[in-house]
């Protein structure tokens, strides 16, 4: 995943909105409050982020590239392990896994909702190039779909589910999606 | 002065008709009680924070767009999702409110949604003797890509309509199924 290059200032203020959110809610914070915590003029809050959605996208992409990343998976068939950590790492930090998993959520306006999405297709076209368009589109849409914080979100929510349980059933899931394509893997020519 | 509906609902139902012509997070209180023809601090009475003003108009945009037809079930639990997939192509507006809302922290009731319960029943009925913990797998999976989130998700993250969602949808609700040993399956 790539985050736009951030200034200093940038990155203070969104340091600051995050370590806010999970004091107080993400509906209880004021520019100004942020412009204290980050050392800075409420005005230039203002300046970088003119209104609280501009603020709240970047902040959350600014999570996800951060506190939320991720190791990079080699193969398609490792996801599930990213997914395990990811789970465990949104576990740790509830109120940004929240505000990160709504923001997704958004429909059109510049939030990105399937942020690892090259990624896995990169890796599922190195090793199962053979599949057709709808099956590949499957495969790429359901890891997508669980190797994101709605996977924490809905498992918790709906079937009090701790930390061990989601990580457990999302990883789960991803084998399960991995199971219909793991006999069509295509043997790599350049092996390392 | 009439009043048909309560306060509440008549500020949900405001809301619904601004999300037509503009998104949530720009539908301003003070819009909403100049369309309601109340004062901005009764919606605040009403809804303390945007947050409980999104998950009320969620269950009510639920309730009364998007019903979800009852399914017992594995074939009836698809087609069910497909008619409401289907549904959410024909309101995208009110289907994303609905993925937001399920996805913020929780305001007031965490009660497991309808579609939860029917799935996890649908699951002992098919499946009698599955154990516990896959169950809980299964039902979890089934419910996660039954969602409005997943539909958001590839509307917007795969620009995908709902006959292209539907077919994820089986696809991935296949692989998931596969999982089970045949011997746990309820004679048909």
């Amino acid at each position: 995943m790539t985050v736009p290059e951030l200034s200093g200032t940038q990155e203070a203020i969104l340091a600051a909105y995050a370590g806010l959110i999970e004091e107080l809610g993400s509906d209880d914070v004021s520019y100004r409050v942020i412009a204290r915590r980050a050392g800075i003029a409420e005005r230039t809050v203002f300046r970088n982020y003119p209104t609280r959605v501009d603020l709240l996208l970047a902040t959350a992409a600014w999570i996800e590239a951060t506190l939320f990343a991720r190791e990079e998976s080699h193969s398609i068939f490792d996801v599930p392990l990213a997914i395990r950590e990811a789970m465990e790492r949104y576990d740790a930090r509830p109120e940004l896994a929240h505000v990160v998993a709504e923001t997704a959520m958004r429909g059109v306006s510049g939030a990105a909702p399937s942020p690892g999405r090259a990624q896995l297709e990169r890796l599922l076209d190195a090793e199962v190039p053979a599949l057709d368009a709808a099956q590949r589109r499957a495969v790429i849409a359901a890891l997508s779909h669980l190797d994101s914080v709605g996977t924490w979100v809905t498992y918790r929510r709906e079937f009090g589910m701790d930390r061990r349980d989601i990580a457990d059933a999302a990883a789960w899931a991803a084998e399960a999606v991995l199971d219909s394509i793991r006999d069509r893997v295509t043997p790599s020519r350049d092996t390392l | 002065m009439e009043e048909p509906v309560d306060t509440a609902t008549a500020i949900l139902a405001s809301a619904a008709v601004l999300l037509r012509e503009r998104m949530f997070d720009d539908i301003s209180y003070r819009a909403l009680a100049d369309e309601v023809g109340i004062s901005e601090r009764t919606i605040y009475r009403q809804y303390p924070t945007r947050a409980h003003l999104l998950a009320a108009l969620s269950n009510w945009i639920e309730q009364t767009r998007f019903p979800l037809p009852p399914f017992v079930t594995v074939s009836d639990f698809r087609a069910a999702v497909h008619e409401r997939f289907r549904a959410f192509d024909t309101l995208p507006a009110f289907a994303y409110v609905g993925a937001r809302a399920s996805a913020i922290s929780p305001t007031l009731d965490t009660e497991p949604t309808y579609i939860t319960r029917a799935i996890e029943a649908m699951l002992d009925v098919a499946a009698p003797t599955l154990n516990r913990r896959d169950r809980r797998r299964i039902a979890a999976c089934l419910r996660y890509f039954s969602s409005a989130m997943f539909w958001a998700r590839l509307r917007t993250g795969f620009d995908l309509d709902a006959g292209d969602i539907c077919d994820a949808f089986d696809r991935a609700v296949d692989t998931v199924l596969a999982k089970l040993p045949d011997p746990t399956w309820a004679e048909p």
